[in-house]
């Protein structure tokens, strides 16, 4: 073996180096020393590993809970510099309250007429086509195996011409007949309706706008807009018959949903929420809060939750603390952001749309609702008049699509959000973890580090411990991997079927016990007992571990909230999936595991709601969980159904 | 000031009369109709007749032209003219989508959003048409300031079975062939920019006469708005411009919804206040509803049916026309109008990647209709001819289109035209469809503000009259005597897949950094050299 000669170099950056090389005591073959700190670094990682895992978890864990931390927010800015919001002049005034309270009151009339839907829409029409816009109605239902829903109606919109303008950009202004207090439960949105006409009459008058702005009065809650974006974009539904659009506008870029369903209101609130976790531009929410704090003196919470300062807000539910901490601004502060971020994964994560807008974002249209929150007041029509307008001239500013990545956030409180860089990590650093579990399981799944006694291992004197090689049962694992995600097919297909639907109470713990039977009647396979085959157990521990981890880290820009609930649900279990010492222990962990896995068959609402949400609007978070979730957790339980020797 | 200009009008009338030119009559004109929806339309014309004048042969254009001496005629215009050798053109610069719906046909038939420029010229001589159309629509350009040097060949068609020429085309008794150059461009901003050098075409700009009512502050505050260039050949009677300026108003809105009765006054801001000395003619004529009365100050010079006639020139000044209407005003609710067919043109689909053409055409007649149907599309939008599907309340028909032309577009350079025969069948609402798949970009390719997406040209309807039996079999140049007015659809807003222009530093940063890894794991494996090491053997040493 030869020997570098140190190099002749008398500059001082030269012996610098040479100083640093020799303390580091580099003076053998700079190769030889290269290859010996890999291999260190090697080891040194594999001797640490479980415990990096750990650190990784604790910190993904911690981090999660810090979301709602002050540290991790920033205030909330306006990144499109056309939008100028808030620097126009108001005209909506006095007079307009008094045509919104006019059509209110026709709009009341129809209401204790008990008015069909078709009736109400006739009315709608021919209030626009009195403003000299052009209206027209669109019927709708849709078919779904669900029959305790009416999912069928009429809807009304009219088209507001832009003067001078090519008929090619759109703006849309909605209200849908049902509110959506508590989440679409009946509570009529006659103040919202109302709004729209009154606007209507009052837009109409201004010859500045450069898009045609599209006034849609939906049915129900969420189908009937639906149905009329659906029908609107050309997008076959095959569960929905629907009449086609008499009129036509250009693309929308930006919608406005407004729901105004008490007396008066205190707060808007800003819903924002899209199907299948899309998001709007956040831009269009901080226009809308900038002019509502402004021009209209409105303040704004994100959805209907009233700071813990508001004189209105209900009473402090963290009873659970002692005293002074209960008092403490900086908790209260922090229960207020959790409280939000926990409603804001409620929604994304299972996909649902907190509202109309929602249904908006899969066509590319950037829509929140202005929600007023119900009070005694003090503000009315002319406020919510005066916010909307100037909204809308923000959205005629447009000269493009919102556009610069303003799409991933989270909004902590109406003027404070987090970034994709301050959430993103914790999700992430779970998923990591997992996946160096997954391939710790592959190695040891290949190297057995208890050779048998018989070998003598003469080749390496100096280390002490020596490896086997095993050959790793890839097939049969993936095999069962493929089996469970089968029976997530089937489990999906079944819960949507109308006999599940009409009998959930009689089916849900049948379903969980059908899908208890399958890492039962797995771990009843005989699998050979054979030292040079690694367990059957450890790979396919593998394997899941690492395709759960795949799943969170690419879920995480789909959809955070999914990601981060993910992590929660599948990060700790799946890690300490292990086979046990009796056949008790294992089948009561394997019990458990199938629980967490099919536990939420026994939520019969829920289930029901994520099932509608997949039949009529297509989100995908019931087929996910069957397809993915479930399958996932129920290979940890045939881990778990193994026992040592 | 009037006393000059008679005096010159006069001198120079004889002067080109003595040496043989061809003399020069200038006319004007004002029609305003009220609107069923309360709007009220006017239509300024503003006519140059160049009498005994020939379109210039384009075999001439090598050799000196003779030296134009104008008094009324347009000068830079004319000179835009001699140099291409453009025997006529239709140049239209519109602002809003005419509402055929509620406004029936327009008086200038040429209505399509944005710019459109139509020019036949004589195919023969030494400079070819394309070059021509070029350097006319540059200096156009230069003299309406639009941008219509945008129109190059990745725009022009040549549709001549939608277009015919209006005049007449010359031959120069040579057998000189004409060829049609179009284009639109829908993404022009039409405003007052474009009316200020339209103003100084004409004789009196828009100091006095008809002219003087074009108030850049109130036409460009119209609901539409839209002015035109025309120029034929008469034949005999010489080469004729007509300038037109169109607009539609809305006195409604500007009383706050209560009345609908307009005077020059609101509608332009001011009433004629003098003649224009070089008008041989001018006439204000305001079309009459039929079925209501209302009453016209001051009282018309002559009336006969539904027109009431000023004639400027005689009448007492300030000339403010008004119209006062008796009752409220009340929107109606079903609109009725002439027109034969209604159609509504949408592109359907969210994707960046296809979407499908859909035309719905609404035949309200009890007799069945022909359509000639033209459809120019830049190459980024691609046809796909086979999935063209005609329905009738939702069956297929395959008898609606015939006599299909199409030509398919060349990517970068050459526009799609397709030209079709619909035929509607009585009280029917047809539904044509056709699959289109967006082209992926250059990035070089995208406009600025490229979120905003592509405008597509409108396309065009023509109604066909009823045809005559007897000599209907030579169908293409006999369609040419059946052609009705043109219906313009509205433009399109097409998304294509569009790269983040606002982040170029994020995109240099990835792809820099997948640059040099890919790079330097390359050069690290190439430049290594791969020697046996004993790990073991060399701890003994140490």
């Amino acid at each position: 073996m030869e020997n570098n000669p140190p190099p002749p170099n008398p500059s001082l950056l030269g012996s610098i180096i040479l100083r640093l090389r020799e303390r580091l005591g580099v003076n053998g073959n700079v190769s030889i020393t290269r290859l010996q700190r890999r291999r260190a670094f090697v080891s040194m990682f594999t001797r640490h590993l479980s415990r990096l895992i750990a650190v990784l978890l604790v910190l993904g864990y911690f981090w999660l809970l810090a979301l709602p931390s002050s540290f991790l927010g920033r205030w909330v800015y306006i990144d499109e510099n056309a939008l100028q919001p808030g620097q126009v002049s108001t005209y909506w005034n006095w007079g307009d309250v008094h045509a919104a309270d006019k059509y209110l009151e026709q709009l009341e009339y129809l209401r204790d007429s008990n008015a069909t839907s078709d009736q109400r829409a006739h009315f709608l029409m021919s209030e626009f086509s009195k403003l000299g816009l052009s209206s027209a109605t669109q019927q709708y239902a849709f078919q779904s195996n669900m029959d305790y829903r009416n999912i069928a109606g009429t809807n009304t919109y009219a088209v507001l011409a832009s003067p001078r303008g090519p008929r090619s950009e759109a703006i849309v202004i909605s209200a849908s007949w049902l509110s959506r207090t508590g989440e679409g439960d009946g509570t009529l949105n006659l103040r919202g309706v109302s709004t729209v006409l009154a606007l209507a009459r009052f837009l109409r008058n201004y010859s500045l706008w450069a898009k045609d702005l599209i006034f849609v009065i939906s049915d129900g809650h969420l189908d009937g807009m639906h149905a009329w974006l659906n029908v609107y974009h050309g997008a076959q539904l095959s569960n929905l018959d629907a009449q086609p659009l008499e009129l036509a506008s250009g693309v929308i870029w930006t919608a406005l949903n407004i729901d105004y369903p008490g007396h008066s209101f205190s707060h808007l609130g800003l819903f924002f929420e899209g199907l299948n976790g899309r998001l709007p531009n956040q831009d269009l929410m901080n226009c809308v809060q900038h002019i509502a704090r402004g021009t209209g003196g409105v303040p704004v919470t994100v959805y209907d939750h009233l700071e813990w300062q508001d004189p209105a807000a209900s009473p402090s539910e963290l009873s659970f603390l002692p005293s002074p901490l209960r008092h403490s601004p900086e908790i209260k502060d922090f229960a207020h952001r959790a409280k939000t971020i926990a409603r804001h994964i409620g929604y994304q994560a299972r996909g649902r749309a907190s509202g109309v807008h929602g249904l908006y974002h899969q066509f590319r249209i950037d829509a929140i609702t202005v929600f007023a929150v119900p009070a005694t007041g003090p503000h009315g029509f002319h406020a919510l008049g005066r916010i909307v307008e100037s909204s809308l001239r923000t959205m005629n500013n447009l000269l493009e699509r919102l556009h610069a990545s303003f799409f991933f956030f989270i909004l902590t409180t109406p003027d404070r959000f987090m970034k994709i860089g301050s959430y993103l990590p914790s999700a992430i650093l779970v998923s990591i973890a997992m996946m160096f579990r997954g391939l710790r399981c592959w190695v040891d799944a290949r190297w057995c580090t208890d050779p048998p006694p018989i070998k003598k291992s003469d080749q390496s004197p100096q280390t002490n411990t020596s490896f086997t090689a095993r050959s790793r049962p890839v097939l049969p694992a993936m095999i069962v991997m493929l089996l469970t995600h089968l029976l997530g097919v089937v489990l999906f297909f079944a819960t949507r079927s109308s006999w599940f639907l009409n009998d959930q109470k009689l089916y849900a713990p049948a379903l969980a016990l059908a899908t208890l039977t399958v890492p039962l009647a797995l771990s009843q396979i005989p699998y050979p007992h054979d030292s040079k085959i690694a367990p059957f157990w450890l790979v396919l521990k593998a394997f899941n571990l690492c395709f759960a981890s795949t799943v969170i880290s690419i879920i995480t820009v789909l959809n955070f909230s999914l990601a981060a609930l993910l992590a929660v649900a599948l990060g700790l279990p799946l890690t300490l999936s292990s086979p046990s010492t009796s056949k008790l222990l294992s089948w009561l962990k394997c019990l458990l595991y199938v629980f967490l896995a099919s536990g939420w068959l026994f939520l019969y609402e829920e289930t029901r709601e994520a099932i509608w949400n997949w039949e009529i609007l297509s989100v995908w978070f019931a087929p996910f969980v069957c397809l993915i979730y479930t399958p996932l957790v129920i290979q940890a339980a045939i881990v778990c159904t193994w026992t040592y020797p | 000031m009037k006393l000059t200009l008679g005096w010159f009008l006069l001198f120079s009338t004889l002067f080109n009369n003595g040496y043989g030119w061809s003399s020069e009559i200038f006319s004007e004109s004002l029609k305003i109709a009220p609107l069923p929806d309360g709007r009220v339309s006017t239509t300024f014309s503003f006519n140059t007749v160049l009498e005994g004048a020939l379109p210039r042969d384009p075999r001439s254009l090598t050799s000196q032209d003779a030296s134009q001496h104008y008094v009324l005629f347009p000068l830079t215009l004319g000179q835009i003219l001699r140099e291409y050798a453009v025997t006529e053109l239709h140049l239209s610069l519109n602002a809003g989508n005419w509402n055929y719906e509620r406004w029936g046909y327009p008086e200038e038939k040429g209505v399509g959003t944005g710019a459109e420029l139509l020019a036949w010229m004589g195919v023969e001589g030494s400079e070819s048409v394309d070059d021509r159309w070029k350097g006319l629509r540059n200096a156009l350009a230069g003299l309406f300031c639009a941008s219509l040097g945008s129109l190059d060949e990745q725009r022009t068609t040549s549709p001549d079975r939608a277009f015919f020429p209006q005049g007449m085309l010359p031959d120069w008794s040579g057998n000189v062939t004409h060829q049609l150059r179009h284009a639109s461009l829908p993404s022009e901003h039409v405003c007052t920019e474009n009316l200020t050098p339209f103003l100084k075409l004409l004789p009196c700009k828009s100091l006095s006469g008809i002219s003087s009512l074009l108030n850049p502050h109130r036409v460009f505050d119209a609901d539409w708005h839209g002015m035109g260039v025309h120029v034929s050949w008469l034949g005999a009677a010489g080469v004729q411009v007509r300038l037109t300026f169109q607009s539609v108003m809305d006195p409604l809105r500007y009383s706050r919804n209560t009345s609908r009765n307009w005077s020059l006054r609101s509608l332009f801001g001011h009433g004629i206040e003098r003649n224009c000395p070089a008008a041989s003619s001018s006439v204000i004529e305001v079309t009459l509803p039929d079925s209501e009365h209302p009453s016209l100050t001051p009282q018309p010079q002559t009336s006969s049916g539904s027109k009431a006639t000023y004639d400027v020139l005689t009448a007492e000044k300030t000339l403010d026309v008004a119209m006062q209407w008796q009752d409220g005003f009340q929107y109606p609710s079903i609109l009725n109008n002439s027109l034969p067919v209604s159609v509504t043109r949408t592109l359907r689909g969210f994707t960046q990647a296809s979407g499908k053409l859909s035309l719905v055409l609404k035949n309200r007649r009890s007799t069945p209709q022909e359509l000639i149907y033209l459809e120019t599309m830049p190459w980024f939008i691609q046809f796909y001819l086979h999935t063209l599907q005609t329905r009738i309340d939702g069956h297929l028909r395959d008898d609606i289109v015939s006599h299909m032309s199409y030509n398919a577009a060349v990517a970068h350079s050459r526009p799609t035209t397709f030209q079709a025969e619909l035929r509607l069948p009585p009280n029917s609402v047809t539904q044509l469809t056709l699959d289109v798949d967006k082209a992926f970009l250059r990035y070089t390719e995208h406009p600025p503000d490229a979120q905003r997406g592509w405008d597509l040209p409108p396309a065009v309807l023509i109604p066909l009259n009823p045809a005559d039996p007897i000599n209907s079999n030579n169908s293409h140049t006999y369609n040419e005597y059946r052609l009705g007015e043109p219906i313009y659809t509205s433009t399109l807003l097409v998304d294509v897949a569009t790269p983040d222009f606002s982040m170029p530093y994020n995109v240099i940063i990835f792809t820099c950094s997948l640059v040099a890894f890919i790079f330097g794991s390359v050069f690290n494996l190439l430049t290594r050299k791969f020697v046996v090491l004993h790990l073991d053997a060399n701890q003994q040493n140490n």
